[in-house]
């Protein structure tokens, strides 16, 4: 099937939601029974969009089923990744779906409030979002007593201050709490110990947005959809030379060849294809030769030494300069590093100062093992995975496009070629 | 109770004890900058990582709770290539001015960088960030944010135990530092702990900095005699001279008040006595002592008052010479609120022996309102005690009352005082001293007394004997 569940036109007012059968999963789900929810969408297969990719009905059952007092349902629309805009897109076309999917979360969970977290720099969607909140609210479908039901569910839009390390669901929970935005030890986790010390579940807009027709037409429909491992649609956010750059929904395990060429209308000008980051700014490079052999779903990516991340495909097309893109995401990561622990604060920084030495001519020959030294020691020696966002793609530019570092390296930049491409 | 192996070895711990404290246990000591025993983890500055067989990743042992059947490495290659790689990123800004710097010596950074890492710096002077360097952050603190690691142990200290919060992490990434809040100053009463607690040396004490090198410092426990709670400490010296007092090692009470901890300082203040003073000039002791005998032995109804800041045995020595004196008005019994004040550390009760005071005189003598009365009533007509002990008497003093009292600075001698004799304090002379609780805790000698200042006791015990022989 080729069935787009969460990019559908024409759904962005509630009436016409509605009238597309929105809002009815809802009182599906308070018909069934929390259990049964959750094993519902256990079922499905659904796994988190956010980059982690973690089995959404098992994160839903994490939260302690005797936890006295409040519990919260949190929907992390803090979009911030270079490269990634499917959650932007989402909220614009389909919002209905994000805040029913947060009220049948909301009551799988037992939570009776739920928040929005959104990046700050999106206000349009913000206020856009926020019109949507009040209809659902004005229809009966969130606030007290959802439909006769005796469940009472409300949403609050926060709207984050501009640092993408909020994205990660700890830092997230702490700005909405007011404190500096930074990740927390885990554990506990969120699910025991999270937003205000309560049981809490953070989840992805897009993973939200798929819950509803997940109640409505059954884990199995749902799961037909994408690969064994994968199911259901992604967004697919493509950035970069190709003809037709923009959001795609696809089934889960879409070949990237699909993706490129039948979708998004090849590269652009008859370029040549030359690396690909697949999840986005924070995800390992693939060569052309082993993107064009991938699908795009959790397993195949991770076969190829990559992973699906938020579905941010950056396509990289012959005569970009690796040196020149790894130094942009370099000073993104040390820009956006919280600062808390050693590596990634040195870490990002050291790599930043590396590569805009190598770029600008200044560099020595030992820099390319120095960088590539770096990033070893950050991998995976942090409290969350930023520091690994930057190290992994800088390990796999590095091992795939030696011979440009070294070129730089030896002196011979491309900033002196000009433009940023290859001499 | 979890039973686990580190290192190949086994050990059994507590429900809920980390890997770092385990490890401890068989005494395998984890290096680490932001883990402190008595504050919250933090786990940032990924120094005590340590290998978990089965786990993917390299574990946080002052966070990761130690588990049933875990099998734990704190010297594989791994752990020992990632404490190499934190030593080297945490010196990448580092201003190397170790020469200069107090905590040479005492340095988490550099004992560890000898010990794990000794690897060349492969990052280019020139790139190092320039940072704020000496900044006075409140009256006994100074704060080097060139030298700090960003532990945020001074954080967590200021929001945890003082719960003041005066320091936060301003900025972020790699253009973090430790400031400040606006118009606070860090003030608190605890300040001096951050000093002892800082790894490395961003935070240091203004009554230390360049006075002394760690390295040539002895140590001296000690009991700290700033107020009833009877901290147990340490008195550094060097030469004669104490430089600082810091909480003495595995203490119950992991820190000291700066008050407790400045205590030393009227030892070397230059108001300390050396002689007699007696009304406005100094004399030599002898001549003093004797003068002192003959204004008590002179006065009919002399009086001795005991002290709660000297020790149990210099309150014995008092109140052997009210025997001598062969007078009833003595006191030795002093009643104080005491309890923890501010929840930390601090006592109600300034002083430090109320408790050891009384087992002088455990029977017998006046009370304080009984002394004053006689005192007001013209019945006693002089007395001998310690300076801060003379505050217990109120009110004016009656004309030509002969107050005699015992100090060691002439800026503690009370108004009125007719002679003082000086004496050694307990950093210079043994002294036993019973806490609000009860605990006896035994103090001195660190350094020796000035010159011909003798300890108390002996200086009671030659005004009995010049007593007896005025009466002989």
């Amino acid at each position: 099937m080729n069935e787009r569940t969460l990019l559908r036109d024409n759904v962005a007012d509630i009436a016409a939601y509605f009238a597309a059968g929105g809002w009815r999963p809802l009182k599906k789900a308070l018909s069934m029974g929390r259990a049964a929810v959750i094993a519902e969408v256990t079922a499905s297969g659904l796994r988190g969009r956010g980059g982690a990719g973690f089995p959404t009905g098992r994160k839903w059952s994490f939260v302690p089923q005797d936890a006295q007092g409040p519990r919260y349902l949190v929907c992390n629309a803090d979009e911030g990744e270079p490269g990634a805009f499917k959650d932007r897109e989402l909220l614009r076309r389909n919002p209905q779906a994000v805040l029913e999917g947060m009220a049948i979360a909301g009551y799988a969970i037992g939570a009776s409030l739920g928040y929005i977290y959104i990046r700050g720099e999106f206000s349009a969607e913000a206020e856009f979002l926020t019109a949507a909140i009040t209809a659902a609210r004005a229809k009966g479908f969130l606030g007290a007593n959802i439909l006769g039901s005796g469940f009472d569910f409300d949403i609050h839009l926060h709207r984050g201050a501009g640092a993408y390390i909020c994205g990660e669901e700890t830092a997230l929970l702490s700005s909405i709490e007011g404190l500096r935005g930074q990740p927390r030890l885990k554990p506990p986790f969120p699910a025991v110990k999270g937003l205000f010390g309560a049981p809490t579940v953070v989840n992805n807009a897009e993973t939200l947005a798929a819950v509803p027709s997940i109640l409505e037409r059954g884990a199995a429909w749902y799961a037909s959809t994408g690969s064994p491992d994968s199911p259901g649609t992604k967004l697919f956010c493509v950035s970069g030379a190709v003809n037709r750059p923009g959001v795609y929904e696809l089934p889960l395990g879409v070949p990237f060849r699909e993706l490129l060429e039948t979708h998004c209308g090849g590269m652009k000008d008859g370029r040549k294809l030359k690396a690909v980051l697949p999840g986005g700014a924070s995800s390992p490079a693939l060569t052309a030769a082993e993107a064009m052999a991938v699908n795009m779903d959790y397993a195949s990516l991770a076969a190829a030494g990559s992973m699906l991340g938020s579905g941010a495909v950056i396509v990289i097309e012959e005569g970009r300069c690796m040196v020149e893109l790894l130094g942009v995401l370099a000073r993104f990561y040390r820009h956006e590093s919280c600062g808390q622990c050693a590596p990634c604060r040195e870490g990002c920084a050291w790599a930043d100062k590396l590569l805009a030495g190598l770029e600008a001519g200044r560099g020595r020959p030992s820099d390319v093992e120095t960088l590539r030294s770096c990033a070893a020691a950050m991998t995976g020696r942090t409290i969350c995975p930023l520091a690994d966002s930057l190290a992994l793609p800088a390990l796999s530019f590095i091992s795939k496009f030696r011979a440009e570092f070294d070129a730089h390296a030896a002196g011979r930049t491309c900033r002196a070629a000009g433009g940023g491409r290859l001499a | 109770m979890p039973r686990l192996t580190i290192d190949g070895r086994p050990v059994e711990v507590k429900e809920g004890a980390t890997i770092l404290e385990a490890a401890g246990l068989l005494g395998i000591t984890i290096p680490r900058f932001c883990h402190h025993p008595a504050l919250p983890p933090a786990g940032s500055c990924r120094m005590c990582v340590v290998e978990i067989e089965g786990s993917p990743k390299l574990a946080t042992s002052c966070s990761t709770p130690a588990a049933e059947g875990m099998k734990v490495s704190t010297s594989s290659p791994a752990v020992k290539a990632a404490r190499r790689d934190v030593l080297e990123f945490l010196l990448l800004n580092h201003p190397l001015d170790c020469p200069i710097c107090d905590q040479a010596g005492e340095c988490s950074l550099q004992d560890y960088y000898m010990e794990h890492s000794c690897a060349k710096s492969r990052f280019p002077a020139e790139l190092k960030e320039p940072r704020q360097k000496r900044r006075l952050i409140g009256p006994h603190l100074v704060l080097d944010n060139e030298r700090c690691v960003l532990c945020t142990r001074c954080v967590r200290f200021c929001d945890e135990v003082t719960r003041t919060s005066e320091l936060f992490v301003s900025g972020r990434s790699d253009a973090s530092f430790i400031d400040i809040r606006e118009g606070k100053a860090l003030d608190n009463g605890y300040s001096l702990n951050l000093a002892d607690i800082c790894p490395v040396g961003a935070l240091t004490s203004r009554e230390f900095r360049f006075r002394q090198r760690a390295w040539f410092l002895e140590k001296t426990p000690v009991t700290c005699l700033g107020c009833a709670t009877g901290c147990r400490a340490e008195a550094h010296h060097a030469g004669g001279e104490i430089y600082r007092m810091v909480p003495a090692p595995g203490a119950e009470n992991a820190w000291l008040c700066d008050r407790g901890r400045l205590t030393y300082r009227p030892l070397r203040a230059g108001d300390r006595l050396k002689k007699g003073f007696i009304k406005n000039g100094y004399i030599d002791l002898e001549p003093a002592v004797r003068e002192a005998a003959a204004r008590l032995a002179g006065e009919p109804g002399a009086a001795v008052l005991g002290s709660p800041w000297l020790s149990v045995e210099d309150n014995a020595a008092l109140a052997a010479l009210a025997r001598a004196l062969g007078t009833g008005n003595y006191c030795f019994s002093f009643t104080a609120e005491s309890g923890i004040k501010d929840g930390i550390l601090v006592n109600k009760d300034p002083a430090p022996n109320t408790a050891g005071a009384a087992e002088a005189a455990p029977t017998g003598g006046l009370d304080l309102g009984e002394l004053n009365r006689r005192i007001a009533a013209g019945e006693i007509k002089a007395l001998i005690t310690e300076a801060r002990a003379a505050a217990f008497i109120k009110g004016r003093l009656p004309d030509g009352f002969k107050l005699i009292v015992f100090a060691t600075n002439r800026s503690e001698i009370p108004a009125g005082a007719y002679a003082t004799l000086p004496y050694a304090s307990y950093f210079e002379t043994p002294g036993t001293f019973v806490n609000y609780q009860g605990r006896r805790g035994v103090t001195g000698p660190v350094v020796p007394p000035p010159e011909g200042v003798p300890p108390l006791a002996e200086t009671a015990a030659a005004l009995a004997a010049a007593l007896k022989g005025d009466g002989a």
